[in-house]
């Protein structure tokens, strides 16, 4: 697990993020998301959908903004990082696409807040997989996905390129 | 505003900072307040104004004009996080060994004037052409517009010829002896641009006017 500090809201704690592989309970957490179980105290998303740990950064840390400011758009905060990845304004489809399904392998759980140790305890004995480095995000992109959902243009190839247009696409989600 | 930002640059609208971002260096761009407004009108202006800036950068990424990455918005604070780029401004490298080279300034400047016509083929308005708003990225060298401030959309051959003037008239005002390099830019300008013909043609009324359109009639 990885922590990092929010720059824009320090007083909020620390982002904490780690990625599984092999998840064997997916269909078992998507049922508790479903049923808002709150027990669940942490975000959970594809990791196929992830580019680089700087998108999962800045959804994170304007999901932090937003809760501290009380302007949730969701009922979480947990949620509100998986909506904040999403380039629209459509909650049930952010959702659906960003966070985890029945099928799920692969998953980078995100936590704002609480004690490093607690979190990765508490993330290790909810997910049925395997603690894997950050590294192991490059072999999970589902291209093809990131391309529809966040309608990237297909002249844009480079890697650098590619997660630029994601990030503009997140940052001007709120004023489009 | 985060604790540990720096002020590298203070303008008549906004103050810009350089701050750690999300494991990055980031630049901040927060409007202040105006005092001189009423404060209801003011916070409607500010807040207006830095969705429109990010907008117009927003919608030249997606056109491939090289700007600025837009890295979070926070209307509330009218603050703008965004990419920091590496490099030196056009102004700078004018003055630089390098920057004298005739071949040299034949690069930028058909850089600069490809840059612009992408720019106007969608009808984003820059508003604060100079040269100093024309960075090179240190890594690549490729010419990056900065500073949208100011800018707006319009489809108006006018606005868009206003807009070269406005460089014009940096260019000669802080560059003696470019008139060359600004020819080359408007010649790149020229075959990158969709309409050139009829702005480049309204570039010489503005010439002989001024930037403001004359009020009589």
């Amino acid at each position: 697990m990885e922590s990092f500090p929010i720059d824009t809201l320090p007083q909020a704690g620390y982002i904490h993020m780690a990625c599984f592989i092999s998840v064997k309970n997916a269909a078992d957490l998507k049922e508790r998301l479903q049923i808002q179980d709150k027990s669940l105290t942490f975000a959970m998303v594809q990791s196929s959908l992830i580019m680089d740990v700087f998108q999962l950064l800045v959804a994170a840390t304007r999901s932090a903004q937003d809760n501290d400011a009380g302007k949730l758009k969701t009922q979480t905060l947990s949620s509100e990082i998986v909506y904040n990845l999403s380039p629209t304004n459509n909650i049930a489809e952010s959702l659906r696409r960003f966070s985890i399904d029945e099928t799920t392998k692969s998953l980078v759980a995100i936590k704002i807040g609480g004690e490093a140790d607690q979190v990765l305890e508490e993330m290790s004995n909810t997910i049925d997989g395997n603690l894997v480095s950050f590294s192991k995000l490059d072999q999970e992109k589902d291209m093809i996905k990131l391309r529809k959902y966040y309608k990237i243009d297909p002249k844009v190839t480079d890697d650098t390129a590619i997660l630029n247009w994601i990030i503009g696409a997140i940052a001007m989600k709120n004023i489009q | 505003m985060i604790h540990n930002a720096q002020l590298i640059k203070q303008g008549a609208e906004a103050k810009v900072y350089l701050a750690p971002f999300c494991q990055r260096q980031a630049i901040i761009k927060e409007r202040f307040a105006k005092a001189y407004r009423h404060p209801t009108l003011d916070k409607k202006l500010t807040s207006r104004r830095v969705i429109q800036e990010a907008r117009c950068l927003n919608r030249c990424q997606k056109a491939f004009i090289d700007t600025p990455t837009v890295y979070l918005v926070d209307v509330d604070s009218s603050l703008i996080y965004m990419e920091f780029i590496e490099g030196c401004s056009v102004r700078d490298y004018l003055t630089t060994d390098d920057g004298h080279l005739p071949e040299a300034q034949a690069k930028v400047a058909k850089e600069i004037g490809t840059a612009l016509g992408k720019m106007h083929n969608i009808d984003v308005v820059h508003g604060d052409l100079t040269t100093s708003n024309l960075m090179m990225r240190k890594e690549s060298g490729s010419l990056v517009l900065i500073d949208f401030g100011l800018s707006y959309v319009s489809n108006l051959i006018e606005d868009k010829a206003v807009d070269l003037y406005v460089l014009e008239r940096a260019f000669t005002s802080t560059h003696p002896n470019t008139e060359v390099m600004f020819a080359q830019i408007l010649e790149a300008y020229g075959q990158n641009s969709k309409a050139s013909k009829l702005i480049l043609k309204k570039l010489e009324d503005v010439r002989m006017r001024g930037r403001k359109r004359s009020m009589l009639g």
